[in-house]
């Protein structure tokens, strides 16, 4: 039998204050099977890890049991401890005496028993506790990234600069996203086309990246290193390799539709690339309103006027079947739905704008080439209110959350207003201006100042068109006065929502949302950019609502842990996994149906079942569902929580 | 230093935490945005300035319902029963503070100290001692229906009939009842009503802030219903139906509530009840908040209204549904007189009547009594109308 040796620690006064150790050390002395018990202030400290390790060799110790805090905190630590003193990791095992105990009872007298009871049934766990080594996984060095708009651009380019292949989907027609829309970028003003498009035109052209535009995530399966994913390239019936991007059939297109890209002020054809520096710089064909597709081939006028015959309308959907070693989502954004805010007539009156269409209202490749038009009747408006926090903040009737970026493109728009229409009045509705980047909040003063925009400390009511006019109710809660204020247009900064599809893909992927779509993090704070599920990496808006700088910064946080992944060939993969005892296996299958990770199957011949070591996530789905207690979790088994239980229930 | 009159105000926890108590417990939840303030119908009376967005955190600090100076107190008294009760502004307060309720709370502890507006005393005497806010004769309660073949309640019918006080005693109101109780009889639905055993359902006087009586007279008519072995009850008035449905269970009551527009459509809709004359004339329907905003009783009216052949619906754009606009008489409002131009009635009335509308159309006792009062003064040709009578004109 092996000698077992047990540590207690006092975690400071975290576990002392209510569990007394001595009685604790006390009592574990002479709990069979134990030969040595000792405790230290800090177990984790330098001095405390030696004690252990003295102990191992000197006690000639067998297994390790460490009675401190939660196993999620300082179990590697331990473990690695115990490795330097010639011990197997697996046998060394964490009682949580503090989470589980010292950290939820006041009682001392009680919290000491409980303490006692807990080291117990680890000892009686850690007795049948076996030597594991690590399964070794190889890892496929490639990288799917799901999204191009800024975030997925970034984190494909430094992975790919890194020297590691990148496969780089995105489902519009052109890559660029949400940052393609933008006129200029706060608080430096740049163009934002001007800073993206370079690096747009890198992707197209860098050795490393596959670009597949116009194409979905179809299905994925396999695990960390080792994904196998398919790609559906949605058929644009243009011929890439023949077509030179000349625009000639889209000119010559007779179907107009309202633009996506301009955010319905503008309009494009059914053949059509969705703006100038689109990249690739090839259109695709909208089957929806196609008149070859919808009127079973009558029109096919690009066919026609196509001086290289690229146009192919029997081109069908096609899988492309890829294997990668980690994804990356970055699936971005949208904008919740203007139709929810039926109080400021959003939807409804077309002078009622929000954010996104002002950015194409103001973009030099916009519907209006840049200059201010309103879209009713195509007036220069001469004052323009911007509404903050319209959806956002609004846990009663929209979403509880702060979008984080309106403050601050609320004032830039409100800058730039002014500078298209000098002799305009931009006013500001607000209820509290968050300007928390670095140089934000001298931007806001500047922009104020000089831009002369007029703030209102207030969330009106009601938005009420009289006559030409918009009117917005509101009062000022800092002077108390109730506004009516007159005027041509009004731009809502609506919140930000995961983009539509999101909540698909993360059913698709298996990994976490919250619960308004947005993919959760691994932890809040020291794991931002990884998803819990291990191999899925996490960057910019489809983790929550973020600026550009933030974004990118994200992108690149994402593409540093892909490449810590890739570092070496393989990685291992922890051996608390099912096992089958064959002799006990009746061959019935139930465990394959049930494992949700694929690593459960058949094997035909020997009618019994077997387990996928690499796949194998140790969940214990399989070994409680199986009938006759053949699958069995490595050091976790049946025998073991039963002598678990049974000190427990003493 | 005691005398000197200061404008600082000190923070007065025990104030606060009275009301808290009372019902403010929404307080904490304000950010000041000023939503409520514009979406409230003060605010359409345009000459009238009512700091909504301040009582949540004037309550915080203790400053409501507790000056000690008498002119500061009287002018405390004058904001905290201007509230209408609509929820206009609970409707898009981003945290769903009531503030209907904040100063419900106000109201209590002002009527705890007697100190609140005399008419409204003595509405609060009348229901306590005769069982209506009008101190009509109980003895009288079914008037209304003498004549109509109108029969008592026995345990078995399918409905208890509850007119509610304005169409019992109030001559306007009572042609409502009386048409209800015709469309009953013609679709031949078993009902009957409690006449003199009825007392008023109390929604008004807990609204004032009379907490203690209305907990009496919630008590004695869940007596009297269950008494008579009632299970369901149709109710002409939205203040009676949210009070039976979603106030009176706190005191134990165990009964299913319809408003006449739900069942009237649901007749309609299943084809019980049919409809022979057409009514040529424009209509605009007004919703009341409390059938609306409170209950979510939207479709209902209007589905019967759409189903009358001729009749041209109208609505108010902008103010309809959950945006409409209050009449002015819920919460007391009724029994309270304003300057003729601070008057949200008046406001309401203009938007009803810009549509072109011939009728107006209710499906509440107090906007009915409330419009028709007004229009006596004005005008105006336009004629206002229960959903009931409607239909009970076109049967």
């Amino acid at each position: 039998m092996k000698k077992i040796g047990v540590f207690v620690c006092h975690c400071g006064r975290n576990i002392s204050a209510t569990v007394n150790i001595d009685n604790v050390v006390k009592k574990i002395k002479k709990y069979p099977g134990v030969s040595f018990c000792t405790d230290n202030k800090y177990m984790c400290s330098d001095p405390g890890q030696d004690l252990i390790k003295k102990a191992i060799k000197e006690k000639k110790l067998g297994s390790v049991v460490i009675a401190a805090c939660s196993p999620s905190l300082h179990e590697v630590t331990f473990r690695n401890n115990s490795v330097k003193a010639g011990l197997n990791p697996y046998l060394t095992e964490i009682a949580n005496i503090r989470e589980q105990c010292s950290w939820v009872h006041t009682n001392i007298e009680e919290a000491t028993k409980k303490a006692i009871n807990i080291i117990e049934s680890i000892i009686e766990k850690i007795k049948l506790n076996e030597s594991l080594s690590p399964v070794k996984v190889k890892v496929n060095p490639k990288v799917l990234v799901i999204g191009a708009g800024i975030a997925g651009i970034q984190t494909s380019l430094d992975v790919a600069n890194a020297g590691h292949k990148v496969i780089l989907i995105e489902r519009s027609p052109s890559i660029g996203g949400r940052m393609a829309q933008l006129s200029e970028t706060f608080p430096t003003l740049d163009c934002s086309q001007c800073i993206l498009t370079p690096k747009m035109v890198e992707v197209s052209q860098h050795k490393n990246i596959s670009l597949y535009t116009f194409s979905e995530l179809e299905e994925i399966s396999g695990n960390v290193g080792n994904f196998k994913v398919k790609i559906k390239k949605k058929a644009s019936c243009v011929d890439n390799t023949k077509c030179t991007g000349c625009g000639i059939c889209s000119e010559k297109c007779p179907v107009s539709v309202d633009s996506e890209f301009d955010e319905g002020l503008g309009k494009r054809k059914a053949i059509y690339s969705p703006f100038p520096q689109a990249v690739p710089n090839k259109p695709v064909i909208d089957k929806e309103n196609c008149t070859f597709f919808l009127k079973d081939g009558k029109c096919g006028v690009c066919k026609i006027v196509c001086p290289f015959e690229a146009i192919d309308f029997n081109q069908k959907d096609e899988i492309i079947e890829k294997e990668v070693g980690a994804v990356i989502v970055a699936t971005g954004y949208e904008l919740y739905p203007m139709k929810n805010i039926k109080e400021y007539g959003a939807g409804k009156y077309p002078d009622v704008i929000n954010g996104l269409q002002f950015e194409r209202l103001l973009s030099a490749s916009g519907p209006t080439e840049g200059e201010i038009h309103r879209p009713s009747d195509n007036k220069i408006p001469k004052r323009v209110a911007f509404i903050s926090c319209v959806g956002s903040r609004d846990p009663e009737h929209h979403l509880p959350y702060c979008s984080k970026i309106c403050c601050m493109y609320m004032v830039k728009h409100a800058f730039l207003y002014k500078e298209h229409v000098p002799d305009g009045e931009a006013i500001v509705f607000s209820i509290d201006t968050r300007t928390s980047g670095k140089d934000y909040e001298e931007f806001f003063t500047r922009a104020k100042e000089e831009g002369n925009i007029l703030y209102i400390r207030g969330k009106p009511a009601r938005i009420i068109k009289q006559g030409n006019e918009l009117v917005i109710w509101c009062i000022n809660t800092l002077t108390g006065k109730q506004l009516r204020v007159k005027c041509d247009m009004v731009v809502l900064s609506m919140a930000i929502v995961p983009s539509s599809g999101a909540l698909q893909l993360a059913k698709e992927l298996r990994i976490q949302t919250n619960s308004f779509g947005f993919f959760s993090e691994a932890h809040p704070k020291l794991r931002p950019v990884e998803s819990l599920v291990p191999g899925f990496y996490l960057a910019g808006t489809a983790q929550s609502p973020k600026d550009i700088p933030d974004t990118v910064s994200q992108a690149s946080g994402a593409a540093a842990k892909v490449l810590t992944l890739l570092s070496s060939d393989e990685i291992s993969h922890s051996p608390i996994i099912a096992t089958v005892n064959e002799e006990l296996c009746s061959g019935c299958g139930i465990c394959v149906e049930t494992c949700p990770y694929d690593a459960r199957e058949m094997d035909e011949e020997r009618q019994i079942a077997t387990v996928k070591e690499i796949l194998c996530e140790g969940c214990g789905a399989c070994i409680s569902a199986c009938p006759s207690g053949a699958s069995q979790q490595r050091n976790l088994t049946d025998d073991q929580i039963n002598n678990m239980i049974k000190v427990i229930l003493q | 230093m005691k005398d000197k009159k200061t404008l600082t105000t000190e923070i007065n926890p025990e104030i606060r935490d009275i009301l808290i108590e009372m019902g403010a417990e929404d307080i904490y939840k304000c950010y000041q945005c000023g939503k409520c303030t514009s979406a409230c119908p003060w605010f359409q009376v345009e000459i009238y300035d009512y700091p909504v967005y301040k009582f949540s955190l004037e309550t915080a600090l203790g400053a409501v319902a507790s000056s000690e100076d008498k002119k500061e107190l009287d002018k405390e008294i004058d904001l905290i029963y201007r509230c209408v009760g609509c929820e206009a502004c609970l409707e898009q307060c981003p945290h769903g503070i009531s503030t209907p309720n904040i100063l419900r709370a106000a109201r209590r502890l002002l009527v705890d100290f007697d100190s609140f507006p005399e008419t409204l005393k003595s509405i609060v005497q009348k229901t306590h001692n005769v069982g209506n806010p009008f101190g009509e004769h109980r003895e009288n309660r079914a008037d209304w229906a003498k004549g109509k073949n109108v029969p008592d309640y026995q345990e078995g019918m399918e409905f208890l009939y509850f007119p509610c006080c304005l169409p019992a005693y109030e001559a306007r109101n009572q042609k409502v009842a009386q048409a209800t109780v015709g469309i009953l009889q013609k679709s031949n639905v078993s009902y009957g009503i409690l006449g003199v055993q009825e007392t008023c359902c109390g929604e008004v006087i807990r609204r004032i802030g009379a907490e203690n009586i209305f907990a009496e007279v919630a008590k004695a008519n869940i007596k009297a219903f269950s008494d008579s072995g009632v299970t369901k009850v149709l109710v002409t008035s939205p203040h009676c139906y949210t009070t039976f449905k979603n106030e009176y269970p706190d005191f134990g009551a165990d009964f299913e509530v319809l408003h006449t527009t739900q069942y009237l459509s649901h007749l309609i809709e299943t084809g019980k009840l049919k409809i022979n004359k057409s009514f040529n004339k424009r209509v605009v329907y007004h919703d009341p908040c409390t059938l609306g905003r409170k209950n979510n009783i939207y479709e209902e009216p209007r589905n019967i209204l759409k189903s009358i052949p001729g009749l041209e619906f109208l609505e108010v754009e902008d103010f309809n549904r959950n945006l409409s606009l209050c009449c002015g008489a819920g919460s007391g409002g009724l029994w309270l007189e304003w300057d003729k131009e601070e008057r949200i009635v008046n406001v309401r009335l203009k938007q009803l009547m810009d549509t072109g509308a011939e009728i107006i159309a209710v499906a509440c006792p107090y906007c009915l009594q409330m419009f028709e009062e007004t229009i006596k003064s004005m005008d105006t040709d336009i004629q206002v109308m229960d959903i009931a009578e409607i239909l009970f004109e076109c049967l």
